[in-house]
């Protein structure tokens, strides 16, 4: 049994954050007394990943994914905790470790603007120490899988996003990192760039064998990647495995939502409803309701016939409302 | 090696972006002529009043203008724009671009200082040099080659100590992230285009011993005048030796709080 | 445009306090500001340390320049920034639209930013004091002329930015023109020296252009050096450059607006 790649221990990070009360008052007295307090961002999280796999890390916004990432990255120290990647320890940032590994960070971008981006290319080549030799063979093989060669000639700001994407992903590639690690790359992109990107990112792994780490937000990302996901709420993790199994405990239910016409509001009788359907909130005219899957198109049906209604939508649970019902549930 | 091959590709990269750019070159160089101008001009206006001060006269205030325009081009051309991307609210600390050149596997401090580069303040650099040796055929005393090496040696010193002065108010960044830290050692700096000499003596010993931006200046200026004593060359050498390498360390302070602090 | 004056008054009043959120920032503005007199202070009490300079002792030469540093934040012309910058981005278009005219805009950062200023450049002048002991002979008098003085500065300084910003309307890159006269503001409004102590032929430029009622001509005023016809003079000549300026501001201003609007802003 060969150890594995990605080792994390107990990791923990809290950050004390100045408190900053409104008013004057509070200004003035903060210039000679600061309070802080404690947010925690990471609580004592542990997992390992083994050589050539793609985990997703997925949680909502701020539930401390891209501290994790930052931490096996070697960006930020942890307060607590031991990772070892590889046998380096991340934040001693040695550049052994370094060269191994890559970052795509949705939003911003690693490209000098005003120049072509093959320029940027070859400061990258030699930040790297990558042999020329190899980093020609890479940069081909790169611009082919891209399909980039009309690309290559044009200033990076003249290009349109999705190009610049592309250029982002070389960038990141160049010096064969064994190890990517992608924070919200599809941020902001559009469905079919998100798409093109996964695909891509997909194909990458299969060829190469690089461990990919990617943070998401949007379940999309992490139903087309990762067969093992790793979930992080407040810090902590609530799920480790594959997403068929989460997939089990997700698809026994959908959500409608239902908006009544105002003026015809009658209670709902519960006798009337499937079982196993729960009424998830109600505020005015607007129901949610939460139903076994099978029973979903019948109950929508059954409303739009017997009640006078403007709109109903049937969706899959979002991350939230899922995560809502594993804390009801008790942590897995 | 590896780093001489770094800054050369910065270098080359550097000048296509700046060509990019398309600078105005008129402008800047009527900009330039007009501060040189300004510059001379406020010397004869305080020599008009007086014959010299503390030692002080037109042709060797002239010089050290010349050194002024030399050392603040020098600052222009590499340690400025690269120090520059750093700081302010759209530098790389506060939007987070810091992470990609955080996990470079070179040194950061390298790359903090010499990433970018400017080739425009050339000019200011010619036009340093052009004062500098005006002012020099001025002097009554004659030039020796004494003076010429010392006048290099103390010009060195000039800009390590200006480096250590921009890495350290630069360095303030990583606890401000958006501070303009550039902009504090722009103002600081301007203290540096007079002579010591004509400063009151508790401006002398604070542009000397606390902030020592006087120094940066004045030091080559007298050598060049005859002015400097070997024993103060030698000391300022140490000096500016211990003073660059605490500012390194309090650079990597930064750094480490940057790694702890930051979400 | 209607002159929405209550609309104006809150726009003042919220411009001012979003600017004090961002203190340290314009606190810094201010520092680089004031390091230049401050040298020019530094160098003439030195050089007037044995003897006076043209009629000016070491005492008065601190008066001067710490007055100048007052004076000379009180009027600095910003509009470069507020307003050039505006029409540069395509901000202007904005104003422009508003039920407020764009008037108002470059007021309400004039007022926000003088009071930011103000909050950084008094107390560094009050700790200055006691160190430079400052001399001033001065009567209630010319405190009272002091004033009005201060005022047409202000005012000139104002609308003297003011149109040189709307040359935006035409050339992107007319803020080069803005540091050019930036520069000459240096040697001719009394900040390199005070404008007596200038060598005769730049003394006379002084006197003919209008930056040294800017700046200079107030300070002049309140240390009580000119007799009664050079106040006469004075004012006469800040009166006149004033009434100048509007009038070049205001021509800009309507030529700057209708060739904006049809180049499609």
């Amino acid at each position: 049994m060969t150890e594995p790649l990605v080792l994390v221990r107990n990791l923990s990070k809290t950050y004390r954050v100045p408190e900053r009360a409104e008013g004057l008052r509070a200004a003035i007295n903060s210039v000679w007394r600061r309070s802080y307090r404690s947010v925690t961002a990471v609580c004592d999280i542990s997992f390992s990943i083994e050589a050539g796999e793609v985990v997703g890390f997925l949680g909502p916004n701020g539930a401390g994914k891209t501290t994790t990432l930052k931490m096996l990255s070697g960006l930020l120290y942890p307060t607590a905790g031991e990772v070892s990647i590889n046998g380096f320890i991340p934040w001693q940032r040695r550049p052994e470790y370094l060269r191994r590994i890559s970052m795509v960070l949705g939003n911003k971008s690693q490209m000098l603007w005003d120049i072509p981006p093959l320029d940027s290319f070859r400061v990258l080549g030699e930040i790297y120490r990558v042999p020329p030799g190899e980093f020609r063979r890479t940069q081909d093989e790169l611009f082919d899988l891209l399909d980039m060669r009309p690309l290559l000639a044009k200033p990076v700001r003249t290009l349109s996003l999705g190009e610049r994407m592309k250029c982002e992903l070389v960038a990141a590639l160049l010096h064969r990192p064994t190890i990517l690690f992608l924070d919200e790359p599809t941020l902001g992109l559009d469905i079919s760039m998100q798409r093109r990107l996964r695909r891509f990112i997909a194909e990458y792994n299969r060829r190469s064998g690089a461990t990919i780490i990617l943070t998401s937000h949007y379940m999309a990302d992490v139903e087309a990647l990762c067969p093992r996901i790793i979930m992080i709420h407040h810090g902590q993790l609530l799920y480790d495995g594959t997403l068929e199994s989460l997939a089990n405990r997700l698809t026994p239910y959908k959500i409608l939502r239902v908006t009544f016409d105002s003026e015809h509001i009658e209670p709902i009788d519960a006798g009337t409803l499937p079982t196993g359907t729960e009424l998830i909130s109600k505020e005015a005219a607007n129901w949610t309701l939460r139903v076994p899957r099978g029973e979903a198109t019948k109950l929508a049906a059954f409303i739009l016939n017997t009640f006078a209604v403007t709109d109903v939508t049937i969706e899959n649970p979002t991350i939230e409302e899922v995560i809502d019902q594993l804390y009801q549930e008790g942590a897995l | 090696m590896y780093y001489l091959r770094l800054i050369k590709l910065f270098i080359q990269v550097s000048l296509q972006e700046e060509m990019a750019y398309r600078v105005n070159f008129f402008i800047t160089l009527l900009y330039s002529l007009l501060n040189l101008a300004i510059g001379i001009l406020s010397v004869v206006v305080i020599f008009t009043q007086v014959n010299s001060i503390h030692g002080w006269n037109f042709s060797s205030t002239l010089a050290l203008l010349g050194t002024y325009l030399i050392l603040g081009a020098i600052r222009a051309i590499v340690f400025g724009p690269s120090f520059d991307k750093l700081v302010g609210i759209d530098g790389e600390v506060w939007t987070g671009q810091l992470d990609y050149t955080l996990s470079r596997p070179a040194p950061m401090q390298l790359l903090a200082s010499a990433r970018h580069w400017r080739f425009l303040p050339i000019i200011d650099l010619l036009i340093g040099t052009g004062v500098t040796c005006a002012a020099i055929f001025q002097l009554k005393n004659g030039m020796s080659i004494g003076h010429i090496l010392a006048f290099l040696c103390a010009l060195i010193i000039g800009i390590t100590i200006l480096y250590a002065l921009l890495l350290f108010f630069a360095s303030l960044v990583f606890w401000s992230p958006g501070l303009l830290a550039t902009r504090v050692f722009d103002g600081v700096f301007q203290m540096a285009r007079y002579p010591l000499g004509l400063y009151p003596g508790w401006v002398r010993f604070a542009l000397t011993w606390i902030i020592p931006v006087g120094i940066i200046t004045t030091l080559p200026a007298e050598a060049l005048v005859g002015m400097l004593s070997p024993l103060t060359l030698l000391l300022s050498t140490v000096g500016a030796g211990i003073f660059v390498i605490a500012v390194s360390l309090f650079f990597q302070m930064g750094l480490r709080h940057y790694a702890s602090a930051s979400s | 445009m209607k002159m929405n004056l209550r609309g104006g008054w809150v726009l003042i009043i919220s411009t001012w306090q979003m600017w004090l959120q961002h203190r340290s920032f314009f606190f810094l503005l201010a520092f680089g500001w004031m390091i230049p007199p401050l040298i020019s202070l530094f160098v003439w009490y030195t050089v007037s340390g044995t003897h006076a300079i043209a009629g000016m002792t070491q005492s008065e030469f601190v008066a001067y320049y710490l007055f100048f540093m007052l004076v000379n934040q009180l009027t600095y012309s910003q509009t470069n920034w507020t307003m050039g910058d505006a029409i540069r981005s395509g901000f202007m278009n904005l104003l422009l639209l508003r039920p407020l005219h764009p008037f108002f805009h470059a007021i309400s950062t004039e007022v926000a930013g003088k009071v930011v200023y103000m909050l950084f450049v008094i107390p560094v002048v009050i700790l200055l004091a006691p160190i430079l002991h400052p001399s001033l002979h001065t009567t209630l008098y010319q405190v009272l002329l002091f004033i009005p003085a201060l005022l047409l500065a202000w005012l000139l300084r104002f609308f003297w930015g003011f149109w040189l910003a709307l040359l935006a309307f035409w050339a992107s890159r007319a803020d080069a023109l803005l540091a050019i006269q930036d520069a000459l503001i240096l040697l001719l409004a009394g900040q390199v020296a005070p404008i007596a102590v200038l060598p005769a032929p730049l003394a006379l430029l002084a006197q003919l252009l209008p930056f040294r009622y800017m700046i200079s001509f107030p300070i002049e005023v309140l240390m009580g050096n000119l007799s009664l016809t050079a106040l006469l003079e004075g004012f006469a000549q800040q009166i006149g450059w004033l009434c100048f300026t509007l009038l070049l501001f205001l021509v800009v201003w309507r030529n700057g607006l209708r060739h904006y609007s049809a180049i499609g802003g």
